[in-house]
């Protein structure tokens, strides 16, 4: 079996959170919204104590924390749940950036066929948004500001505390889709100007199918969304459903470790980092996005003479890699995200990109760089 | 295995010297984080514990939401470190 190089697309699942998802699948299976006997009480308790521990993350309160089924849901509630205030107080303007997950973009596109008007900011060669570009963006009608906090695609973190800076004095509503970075890059998240934060559990070692939407309270009161779905009243209304109670009780495990665990995951990120960049570095790959930026699991690089798709297929029994985002690359249209930092079509056909964890073990990149140069050969 | 017992009677001390936890609730807690063999194989359930003695706060049902936990929380989570589960 080839080693495992795409935990951007998704993680491994830590040993812990798959005992916890199945306590509460084998034994423990009470109903949250069912607090009248001891089962639907446990549950509760469950929900509520993985509330904390995500909450905890980012240094939100526990009520802050919505669960949904996972980060593109947490997106579109953010957007798309903001768009009656906006149409109601007649702020209609987006900003964006070209460099964010279809599961942002998309959600924008349907609020600019509701009449909004979207500003898409573009990225700097080094994969990261240009603050005073922002800040020359924002008007009075600006509803709302969408950064991501770390690329899919490159592992580049954005300037959050920048951007937290130039926002500090507006009314602008802020959304950071942290699906990427959630659990890894501890810091910017709990900037308390940060109003919305979108998460997912199978990208910090949990389950799929869960994620959170974090709505920080002004004044004990949510940011004005409006639910997406309608009935139950679950999640303070915002978000009704039966709550999948194992797979939230493996988000909060799986957040708890993410703090706990977090100097030494990055440790050993870092080691696997020394070890993967040499042999590409011979093979004359120039990487995509300014290492000084890079959260130490990720390497996207374009590949001089080697197309990415046969390189993929090459190197198919020793790691699996992908090219581009998960949600794209079945479609194979070229990456947004390189392109909008400026690398022409054809190293973003060359690129490839490579994601590990703590859990992954070590790889014969002699062999790797062996089949590389027979390929270009 | 230790540490969250050590965390539990850390916390449970803070919050019955410095805020409201009262004796008939701080006494408990402390024999369990006393005896971390007896209640091993349930770190689950005093991570949940531990949260609310952290978290504890007397009017936690007060207002619209209840956003602490109270001597009600504590008292459940006591009977069930007692059980089977």
């Amino acid at each position: 079996m080839a080693i495992y190089l795409d935990c951007n697309a998704t993680t491994p699942v830590e040993p812990s959170v798959a005992s916890v998802v199945m306590r509460f699948l084998e034994k423990d299976f009470g109903n949250a919204a069912s607090p009248i006997h001891d089962h639907g009480v446990f549950a509760l308790a469950a929900v509520e104590h993985a509330r904390g521990q995500i909450a905890e993350v980012v240094k939100a309160r526990r009520d802050e924390v919505i669960f949904t089924s996972g980060a593109t849901e947490s997106n579109n509630l953010a957007l798309l749940g903001l768009a009656e205030a906006g149409t109601k107080s007649g702020r209609r303007h987006l900003i964006a950036t070209a460099i964010e997950h279809k599961a942002v973009l998309e959600p924008l596109e349907e609020m600019a066929r509701l009449g909004f008007e979207v500003q898409i900011l573009p990225v700097q060669a080094d994969g990261r948004i240009d603050p005073q570009r922002l800040s020359d963006a924002l008007r009075p009608d600006t509803l709302l500001v969408s950064t991501m906090h770390v690329n899919n695609e490159t592992g580049v973190f954005q300037p959050l505390t920048e951007v937290a800076d130039i926002l500090s004095n507006r009314e602008t509503w802020w959304h950071v889709d942290a699906a990427q970075g959630f659990g890894k890059e501890l810091e910017q998240l709990r900037n308390p100007r940060i109003d919305l934060i979108s998460i997912s559990g199978h990208k910090i070692y949990g389950p799929k199918g869960v994620g959170a939407l974090i709505a920080r309270k002004h004044d004990r009161q949510f940011p004005p969304l409006r639910p997406l779905m309608f009935g139950g009243g679950q999640e303070q209304g915002l978000r009704p459903g039966t709550l999948p109670v194992p797979l939230i009780a493996g988000l909060g495990e799986a957040a708890k470790l993410a703090v706990r665990n977090n100097a030494e995951r990055i440790e050993k990120c870092r080691m696997f980092r020394h070890k993967i960049l040499p042999p590409f570095l011979a093979l004359g790959a120039a990487q995509n996005g300014t290492e000084e930026y890079t959260l130490p699991h990720v390497l996207n690089v374009s590949l001089p003479g080697i197309n990415s798709e046969q390189a993929i297929k090459a190197l198919k029994r020793v790691i699996a890699v992908s090219s581009t985002s998960a949600c794209t690359s079945h479609t194979r249209t070229p990456s947004h995200v390189l392109g909008a930092m400026g690398l022409s079509s054809e190293k973003v056909e060359q690129s490839i990109r490579l994601s590990w964890c703590h859990m992954t073990p070590e790889v014969d990149w002699s062999e790797v760089e062996h089949i590389l140069r027979a390929l270009r050969g | 295995m230790n540490d969250i017992f050590r965390e539990l009677e850390e916390a449970t001390l803070d919050q019955y010297d410095n805020y409201d936890l009262p004796k008939w609730l701080a006494d408990p807690v402390l024999v369990v984080a006393r005896n971390p063999l007896a209640y091993q194989g349930k770190e689950y359930l005093i991570e949940i514990l531990l949260a609310q003695v952290r978290e504890y706060d007397v009017y936690a049902e007060a207002g619209c939401c209840k956003w602490a936990y109270d001597h009600e929380d504590i008292k459940r989570t006591l009977g069930w470190l007692e059980e089977e589960r």
